[in-house]
């Protein structure tokens, strides 16, 4: 159904009156499609600006592009941005530190040990006990970290793969997803929103038999990408879609803030993993893959090959942790939260030692419990910036303390919505179906966009 | 003509061999999936061990948890003694419609009455009938699993030894632990290291 009507008297269009009142504007609101073509070519009009989302499978959750189409070819891309708020920095002012964690993992859910590290790393270091952290701890984060990449890669390659029409490449993503997506239950308790790394440490230990099942999962895991692999790099289909699609060169990546596989298949190796290491990575072996294409098809096999660096680094991380046990939680227990957290009847909950001890032995440790638990620990008044490498770029995050319990402002700069200003730049020029493959192998999550 | 054919041919030959493989499809129902042991199905509720401290109800990040109680008067025990007050717990709810499974109110119970159940089969076709009472959370507790042996790697005589054997004044992690008893197994990330 449709019909042709003035701006003015559009319930469904642009309110900020940047049109003119008479120009005409066609809804789709599904049905015919012939009657909708008919209208717009009685118009005699090349020029039309489309609503591409935010309700269109191709765009990558709520992302609205607003495109200026002249026939087929884009002269001017737009996206329309905060169809997904949920104020989530704003809540972190009203809770605990150690609460602030349950949320920021929410922020972008494709990738939420990196929100969760990149906010815990800032909060140590407002705190200065960056250098106090376990070693133990730093391995399971390093761990959880290179396995969260996998996914967020392997979903970046599966709803790229399925917006441009194979849904061979989403099912063996999703597939592969889902074995590190179990190791991630066993360890944490759930499979996404982990809320596991914590200022201090991590919630708790890797669970008895984790270093068995990840060491297992491995070699599935590499079989899975190799499969990919032979699916993508030359398939013909697939290069006729992505090569010199989306082109952004060094300089356009420089002027906008990109990071993350954009910028390395621009030809810089630029990594926070190795360029400020965090968390000892300083310490494992891996490249940075790049590429000089500046297109889709060199973003993708930047993805493919750091999927690659990051099971050695896997590898590397479970050695360590099979070497032998330690604690994964900040020694200072005016900070430690959980405090006595241990592989209880569940995985979880307080350990039968420290109820003992509260309940029965020591009244000052149940009232120690009750304090850091209600109020929470105090950070020192002061401002930290930490940024961590995240599969989709720089994630950094901003807190500012004004020596309470709770932030006075968290702020992240989330590399979703910095790549995100490059859809201008990227889809402009090209057709209507090349900016789908543009926008998909920026990999933006809206969930990380908006906040 | 070749390529085509010798495509055509790989492509049977795909078929044909996953024609005789086993389907993967998991029959639900019929087959229950395999969850770990710390899997976040739903929250059991131990309930003479909660003393109405509302510690996570307090703790709760979305404030899902509800609770009252009164208090009650024990009358005293022997001549000239004195009377005991202590709560009783007449509601425990947690609303699972706003829930985000992130299990602070576990971490912070002291009286360890909170547990995390692989159970997962609760789901309704209102959204108010996600508000568990007591009752129900209760019902949960036999599904709740058995506990992990503390430190699997090392048999029980071995990690009695450990404890023993360290010194608590050199070790660094001696802060961390508490007053524990040779009898006592180590739990892993608080360990001694040998």
């Amino acid at each position: 159904m449709t019909d042709t009507t003035q701006a003015q008297s559009d319930p469904y269009g642009a309110t900020t009156h940047d049109v003119d009142e008479d120009t005409p504007v066609l809804n789709a609101v599904g049905g015919d499609w012939d009657e909708l073509v008919d209208e717009a070519t009685a118009l005699h009009e090349e020029r039309i600006v489309v609503n591409m989302g935010p309700q269109h499978p191709s765009t990558h959750g709520v992302l609205r592009l607003i495109l200026e189409l002249d026939g087929e070819t884009v002269t001017e891309a737009r996206a329309g941005i905060g169809y997904l708020h949920t104020g989530i920095e704003k809540n972190m002012e009203f809770r605990t530190w150690t609460q602030g964690v349950t949320f920021c993992t929410r922020m972008d859910y494709v990738m939420p040990i990196f929100n969760e590290a990149s906010y815990c790393l800032a909060v140590e270091k407002a705190l200065g006990i960056t250098d106090q952290i376990p070693e133990r701890a730093q391995t399971i984060r390093v761990l959880m970290m290179e396995f969260n990449r996998i996914t967020s890669h392997l979903v970046a390659l599966a709803t790229g793969g399925m917006e441009m029409g194979a849904t061979t490449v989403m099912t063996i993503g999703f597939r592969e997803r889902e074995r590190i997506l179990s190791i991630f239950e066993m360890i944490t308790g759930l499979r996404m929103n982990n809320a596991y790394i914590r200022p201090g440490g991590v919630a708790t230990d890797i669970p008895a038999g984790t270093i068995d099942k990840i060491r297992e999962t491995i070699p599935l895991v590499r079989k899975g990408i190799h499969e990919l692999e032979a699916l993508l790099n030359e398939n013909p289909i697939l290069k006729g879609r992505t090569v010199d699609v989306g082109y952004l060169d060094l300089s356009g990546c420089m002027a906008l803030g990109i990071t993350g596989p954009m910028l390395r298949a621009a030809g810089l190796p630029h990594d926070l993993r190795k360029a400020e290491p965090y968390c000892g990575y300083e310490t494992y072996d891996f490249d940075i893959p790049t590429r000089d294409t500046c297109d889709a098809y060199g973003r993708l096999r930047v993805r493919i090959d750091e999927m690659h660096e990051s099971l050695k680094i896997v590898e590397q991380a479970v050695d360590r942790l099979d070497a032998g046990p330690g604690p994964v939680m900040v020694a200072d227990k005016k900070i430690a939260w959980p405090a006595q957290l241990a592989v209880g009847s569940d995985g979880q909950g307080n350990s039968l030692d420290h109820i003992r001890e509260i309940m029965g032995e020591s009244m000052e440790s149940l009232i120690h419990h009750f304090k850091l638990v209600t109020e929470g620990f105090r950070v020192p008044p002061g401002q930290a910036y930490a940024a961590v490498e995240s599969p989709k770029g720089e994630m950094g995050c901003h807190v500012v303390s004004d020596g309470g319990t709770r932030p006075y402002r968290v702020h992240f700069r989330d590399p979703s919505f910095n790549n995100l200003q490059a859809v201008a730049a990227t889809a402009e020029g090209g057709s209507v179906a090349d900016v789908i493959v543009a926008v998909a192998s920026i990999d933006p999550v809206m969930g990380g966009v908006d906040r | 003509m070749t390529k085509f054919l010798s495509g055509l041919a790989k492509g049977m030959a795909t078929t044909a061999r996953t024609m005789t493989t086993h389907a993967h499809t998991q029959q639900y129902p019929h087959v229950k999936p395999e969850l770990p042991s710390r899997s976040r199905g739903v929250i059991a509720l131990l309930e003479e061990n909660c003393t109405s401290c509302m510690l996570c109800a307090r703790e709760c990040p979305d404030w899902c948890i509800y609770i009252d109680s009164h208090k009650e008067t024990t009358p005293p025990t022997t001549e000239g003694g004195r009377a005991r007050q202590h709560n009783v717990l007449d509601r425990f709810a947690i609303d699972f419609s706003l829930c985000m499974y992130c299990g602070i109110c576990i971490e912070v119970c002291p009286f360890d009455a909170l547990f995390w159940s692989p159970e997962f089969e609760y789901s309704t076709t209102d959204i108010r009938d996600l508000l568990q009472e007591k009752e129900t959370l209760g019902q949960w507790m036999p599904t709740v699993p058995a506990p992990e042996p503390l430190v699997p790697e090392l048999p029980q005589t071995e990690a009695q030894q450990l404890v023993v054997d360290v010194e608590p004044e050199d070790d660094p992690a001696a802060g961390r632990t508490t007053k524990r008893g040779a009898g006592e197994v180590p739990r892993p990330g608080t360990e001694e290291q040998p």
